[in-house]
């Protein structure tokens, strides 16, 4: 019932959930992944269909190579845009900072809707392909998705890390504590945006085509459910709740739109039935203390 | 008293309609341990607010070592040698004791965040020294046992030490304490009080206070000032305070021997 392609979307639901989450991880609800994650996809369409350099052939194949040079672009891009909106929109805290990510959601989704060279509502299609069949993307999506939650990993036992940690529980204290709180959060927000930048041009070439209907406010609700499900206090959480919710309306595809639905309940119960969503760091500790900061010993 | 650590010139702060600061001045040197006390709601915890830079003056000055730093945020401010606690005690409570002091110690990091991701010998050099600072201030101030604890999970006392070892953190020259003693049993006062002097000389530091305990500030500081709804009413040494007729009526009652009603 899982076969490769689903896979592939598992693994980008998942890195998508790490990008909801870095953010977060310093406190900063940001909803703004679907913007980064529709740069980086237009970006490789528009690269790979109308850039004979990269070497896209008449049959509609592509080099891995040129695939990888816009992974890099993708992410870049994305990166950029979260430093310069970054900027402005992390003065604002909570709940207002939500709303002002979904607004760049819509700017960016409404810019790639009526760009002259995005192609409208149809968006791009025929977008050539580095590989044959699924699983060359599985492995991709696999090295980028192992490569993010080493990131994250490492972060935990990282001055940066530790810093959007007490910046998520006092922001106010960590400025006295001589952390530049403005800095450490525009970091998470940027590489919140690389990582969905990359995942974006990632899907492009996977879906074959792309449109503005990619990075929608629905991929918002639906990326802050990976983490609230998942947990958002160990970089697994969202990772196993992008995989589960990814997978899901896939094998629930018969209920139809009901999945929708399913989103919502599950936004509604998460928070009530596993507070701290299905990966906390308490289970972690349980589990072998892997994914989460490791106990200090007494030197 | 030539050369002042922090100075304060006219400062005024003002909340709407209320004037939470009227024109404050004073200065604070070097190496001494400053008092400042005022019956509730006379400005005190606003005044640290102001230099600590949470909170912007409505006029007036902050002047650090000669230089002014009424426009630098917060953690400039700490940077250049100034930490702080808080009244209500502001831990990061989902964190772990050790982590706490890990956040202060943070400035004394030479290695950059790649040195951190690829886990380089400079990176695991300043985590280890990093470490190592943070185990002396756990030592030091008696919390060792509870390195691995939830900073959220502590006891009141211990609470408030964890505040003040993760501003020690910081390595500061001036450390401003906001009601060190609140909450604390009489002994716990005591042991406080000979803990500021020791970590003073230790870590020689310049110490401003903020303590509603005024024979315990008496005792403990070598200057002190006086605000009453936002004006400093009186300046000096514990001894000339005391005696002040202002003070007294503002303040102390009229019970000269300072013990608060």
């Amino acid at each position: 019932m899982i076969d490769n392609g689903l896979l592939v979307q598992m693994l980008l639901g998942a890195l998508l959930g790490l990008s909801v989450y870095l953010p977060l991880a310093a406190g900063q609800l940001s909803l703004a992944t679907p913007a980064f994650y529709a740069v980086g996809g237009t970006l490789a369409a528009l690269l790979s269909t109308r850039w004979s350099v990269l070497g896209a052939t008449a049959a509609g194949g592509f080099p891995v190579l040129s695939l990888l040079l816009e992974l890099v672009l993708g992410g870049a891009l994305a990166g950029t845009l979260a430093l310069l909106v970054g900027r402005l929109v992390l003065r604002l805290r909570g709940i207002y900072l939500a709303i002002a990510t979904i607004a760049l959601v819509e700017i960016v989704r409404v810019a790639i809707l009526n760009l002259p060279f995005t192609g409208g509502a149809i968006g791009i299609f025929s977008i050539p392909q580095p590989f044959t069949d699924a699983s060359g993307y599985l492995l991709t999506a696999l090295i980028l998705l192992v490569l993010t939650g080493w990131i994250c990993q490492r972060l935990d036992t990282m001055p940066l890390g530790r810093a959007m940690a007490a910046i998520r529980d006092d922001e106010l204290a960590a400025g006295c504590m001589g952390i530049d709180t403005t800095r450490v959060k525009l970091t998470a927000f940027v590489l919140s945006a690389v990582v969905a930048g990359t995942s974006g041009a990632l899907a492009a070439h996977f879906l074959n085509t792309w449109n503005a209907r990619q990075g929608s406010f629905d991929v918002s609700i639906t990326t802050l459910a990976f983490v609230i499900l998942g947990g958002s206090r160990a970089w697994l959480g969202p990772v196993v709740g992008g995989l589960l919710l990814t997978a899901l309306p896939e094998l629930l595809r018969p209920v139809g739109d009901v999945r929708l639905v399913l989103f919502g309940l599950v936004i509604v119960l998460g928070p009530v039935l596993a507070p701290r969503g299905l990966v906390s760091p308490e289970l972690l500790e349980r589990l072998g203390r892997w994914g989460s900061p490791t106990r200090e010993q007494k030197p | 008293m030539s050369t002042a650590l922090l100075e304060v010139r006219d400062l005024s702060c003002r909340f709407g309609g209320l004037m939470a600061l009227d024109g404050v001045s004073f200065s604070v040197a070097s190496g001494e341990i400053f008092g400042l006390i005022g019956p509730n709601g006379a400005g005190k915890t606003t005044l640290f607010n102001l230099v600590s830079g949470l909170t912007p003056p409505s006029s007036g000055s902050v002047i650090w070592r000669g230089a002014a730093i009424t426009d630098l945020p917060p953690h400039r401010r700490n940077r250049l040698g100034l930490a702080r606690t808080f009244q209500n005690l502001r831990l990061f409570d989902d964190l772990s004791v050790l982590d706490n002091l890990l956040v202060a110690l943070e400035r004394h990091s030479r290695s950059s965040s790649i040195d951190g991701l690829l886990c380089t010998a400079r990176h695991r050099q300043a985590e280890r020294q990093r470490r190592e600072a943070a185990w002396q201030l756990l030592e030091e101030l008696g919390l060792s046992a509870l390195a691995d604890r939830q900073a959220g999970t502590l006891a009141y006392g211990d609470r408030r030490r964890l505040e003040m070892a993760r501003a020690l953190g910081t390595d500061p020259a001036l450390l401003l304490l906001d009601e060190p003693a609140a909450g604390l049993n009489p002994a716990e006062k005591e042991g406080l009080c000979a803990l500021i002097q020791e970590l003073r000389q230790r870590h020689r530091l310049t110490v401003m206070i903020i303590e509603h305990h005024v024979p315990l500030l008496m005792r403990l500081c070598d200057r002190m000032a006086v605000l009453d709804f936002g004006v400093r009413i009186a300046l000096g040494s514990p001894n000339v305070v005391r005696r002040d007729p202002r003070v007294i009526a503002a303040y102390l009652g009229g019970d000269a021997s300072g013990e608060t009603p």
